[in-house]
């Protein structure tokens, strides 16, 4: 009698496995305790041994899952047969029309009478034909040939009407493909950040302080605004030596004056120059100022902050340099008052330190303006027709058009570029 | 309500037709006294003499062109091709005949025959006793096929086909003789084209005919113990052919199994699985399932016979295939 191999409970709660492969082949002797087959759980992978001694006659199941304590094979002795497995198949059904024919055999007393005696052939033809139906086999195949995917008709009407592309889903049906189940069963998975997929440490997360919570807030409401971007080149000759100079005056405890300072000095000049641009956009109004706030962007360790230099427009170089090395000194230690960021008319970032040659800054609402300095850099530039090299610094002035009309900004960048390329005029 | 056997109808349908109708007489090789190979006619000579139960030559061409020519002069033949492999010998009658007359002579003639034969596998009677040739006469146009599977089907059936006004090919299977079930005391006459669900199910559509039908219905109840619910239809006649039931249940399962027991090949399995892909292409979440016999002439052994044609076992496995993952 032939030992039927059953699908082992390998731990608690295990209830199904999947057979990976058989390391044993039909026909094959088998020993107890050698490896049969490669049995995957949800816990690991692990070759299960043979319980008898004897022929591996008959793979029932040759891949795939199963559930516990169903029979996947029989060892026996060679030559010997195999009863069959779990017992459904054809067979019961034929019996059924066969009995009843015996039954009204005396009807039959022609042609038909000799049919009952080869009962037992026929039980046997229909049970090889059961065998042959079991085996057909459903063979697993890559899901996508040629890019095309793969898709029962009723999947395809289905992702259509609920506007799912099929690229994106995994098919469970034969040979991967996609069937109705998949499309109905599929919800759209945020994509997975590629850099999870080679963690090397772990992955930071960082919880918003409240600093980054204005900045993403207020940036996000900046965002909206409808702008425009302004540039400019300033030819930076005159005032890297006006610096140059105040440096070589300083007196003892006054602070170094930057190119920095400059700008925030030229452009505090021309705000008051051009009030339509020393705004701010008030949702009910347009409300312009007759002295310059402005506000310097600072990279502070817990995120940006822009301090304001108060009434700049009416402040010298040194006064503007002192203000400045004090409140961002304070930005710096995380000491800054609510003073301290309140009331500026204008913004100005400046990246030029990181070499940044030129970019664009998202406004500073409700400033109506704001200005984005690049690195001064020698260019080549043609000065009464020849190219001479110069120290060149990008201004790119961003706008809130709500507030601000194209020759407004335009105006009031010449007047800038003109400040810094003669800043005597700033006086 | 009595019980019948599936042979016991077909003879209570030609009985009460000849009880009823003079011009209903049947015909066929050995049906006299011996009651025809199968015992369908088994005492109707007594009942109504030899003027209306009337043997035949062994001459297939003969005794169809002899309905035909009976028919087309008001009678209601009903003759018996014995088996119905013996149907190629009448071809000519059928085909060229029996089925263009009305249509050729503009409608002045009419011919009101009806063929029953019977056949099939399941007892060893050879290659050239147990084909199943249903699907050849789907394809003439003037002829109607019906194959009913069940012993009320049956006699409410040919009913219906003694008094259409077009010839009807009547199939019936040998080993459903002996298949018994309840028939209402009164005859009520089965409309063509009119198919009856056997079963009601959500998963999977098996369309069966024939021998097929009880197969399937074998299948379906194992698939049930499986978790798959299946619904099974028997089309009753093949021509006319009731595609609105078909579609409909395919929409709703959206799964569908073909089965009978003819080779699979060209077989109505064939015409159905086209009928389903185009009223239901949209409906359909698997490949249509095709299930009949494998492609050979069947052989005498019962082993090799009864490996050649489908059982329950193959419509399982086909249901299976439709619902199948990975």
């Amino acid at each position: 009698m032939a030992t039927e191999v059953k699908l082992p409970r390998l731990g608690q709660g295990m209830e199904s496995g999947t057979i990976v492969k058989w390391l044993k082949g039909e026909g094959e002797p088998v020993k107890k305790r050698e490896p049969l087959y490669e049995l995957d759980t949800d816990k690991v992978t692990q070759e299960v041994e043979a319980e008898a001694d004897g022929v591996l006659l008959k793979i029932v199941v040759d891949s795939g899952e199963v559930e516990v304590g169903r029979t996947i094979a029989f060892i026996g002795s060679e030559g010997e047969d195999v009863p069959e497995a779990g017992g459904n198949g054809a067979a019961p059904a034929a019996e059924k029309t066969e009995t009843a024919e015996t039954k009204d055999a005396d009807e039959d007393e022609t042609e038909g009478a000799a049919a009952p005696e080869m009962e037992d052939e026929r039980e046997r033809g229909r049970q090889a034909a059961a065998a042959t139906a079991e085996a057909e086999p459903v063979a697993a195949a890559p899901a996508r040939e040629d890019g095309r995917v793969k898709a029962s008709p009723l999947a395809r009407r289905l992702a259509r009407e609920k506007g799912i592309d099929l690229g994106q889903l995994r098919g469970s049906g034969p040979e991967g493909r996609i069937v109705a189940e998949d499309v109905e069963t599929y919800t759209p998975e945020p994509e997975a950040a590629p850099a999870a997929a080679v963690a090397r440490g772990e992955v930071e997360e960082i919880a918003l302080t409240s600093t980054r919570k204005t900045i993403a807030r207020r940036l996000t409401e900046a965002w909206q605004a409808p702008v425009f971007q302004l540039t400019v080149s300033a030819d930076m000759t005159r005032a890297l030596d006006l610096r140059e100079r105040l440096v070589a005056r300083l007196a003892e405890g006054e602070t170094k004056p930057t190119v920095s300072d400059l700008l925030t000095k030229v452009c505090a000049a021309a705000l008051v120059r051009h009030p339509a641009v020393n705004a701010h956009f008030t949702g009910e109004g347009i409300r312009r100022f007759p002295y310059a706030h402005v506000g310097i962007a600072v990279a502070a360790p817990n995120g940006l902050v822009v301090p304001v230099i108060r009434d700049a427009d009416r402040s010298t170089i040194a006064e503007i340099a002192a203000a400045r090395a004090e409140v961002v000194g304070r930005a710096r230690d995380g000491k800054l008052q609510r003073a301290d960021l309140e009331d500026g008319t204008f913004t100005i970032s400046n990246l030029g330190m990181f070499g940044v040659e030129q970019f664009i800054a998202v406004l500073n609402p409700p400033q109506a303006a704001i200005l984005a300095v690049g690195a001064t850099e020698p260019k080549p530039v043609v000065l009464d027709g020849s190219v001479e090299v110069r120290p060149m610094t990008v201004l790119t002035l961003t706008c809130d058009h709500r507030a601000i009309d194209g020759a407004d900004g335009a105006e009031f960048l010449r007047t800038v570029r003109e400040l810094l390329e003669e800043p005597a005029l700033a006086l | 309500m009595p019980e019948l056997t599936y042979r016991e109808a077909v003879r209570d349908a030609l009985s009460r037709a000849m009880r009823e109708d003079e011009d209903v007489f049947i015909m066929g090789e050995d049906i006299a006294e011996m009651g025809g190979s199968m015992g369908v006619t088994q005492g109707m000579l007594d009942e109504f003499g030899p003027e209306r139960v009337r043997n035949t030559p062994i001459s297939e061409i003969a005794i169809v062109g002899t309905g035909i020519g009976a028919a087309m002069q008001g009678m209601r033949p009903v003759v018996e091709i014995m088996y119905q492999d013996f149907l190629t010998l009448s071809m000519e009658q059928l085909v060229n005949q029996a089925a263009k007359h009305r249509t050729m002579s503009g409608g002045q003639l009419k011919v009101p025959l009806t063929i029953r034969t019977q056949g099939g596998a399941g007892w060893s009677p050879g290659a050239q006793h147990a084909q199943q040739v249903e699907a050849w006469f789907v394809h003439v146009p003037g002829l109607k096929v019906a194959y009913p599977s069940t012993p009320e089907d049956v006699r409410g059936l040919l009913w219906t086909a003694i008094y259409d006004d077009n010839p009807v090919v009547f199939f019936e299977h040998r080993l459903l003789y002996p298949l018994k079930a309840e028939v209402p005391d009164e005859l009520e006459p089965i409309p063509f084209g009119k198919a009856r669900v056997m079963r009601e199910g959500s998963d999977v559509t098996v369309v069966a005919i024939g021998r097929m039908v009880p197969e399937s219905l074998q299948a379906a109840k194992q698939a049930e113990e499986e978790g798959i619910s299946v619904e099974v239809i028997d089309p009753r006649t093949l021509l006319p052919l009731d595609e609105e039931t078909i579609l409909t249940s395919v929409r709703k399962t959206n799964r569908c199994v073909t089965a009978h027991e003819a080779v699979t090949r060209g077989g109505f399995g064939a015409e159905l699985t086209a009928v389903i892909q185009h009223g239901a292409f949209d409906y359909l979440d698997a490949p249509i399932e095709r299930v009949g016999a494998k492609f050979a002439p069947l052989a005498f052994a019962p082993a090799l016979e009864q490996w050649a044609v489908p059982h329950a076992a193959d419509v399982l496995a086909a249901i299976k295939r439709t619902v199948a993952k990975g």
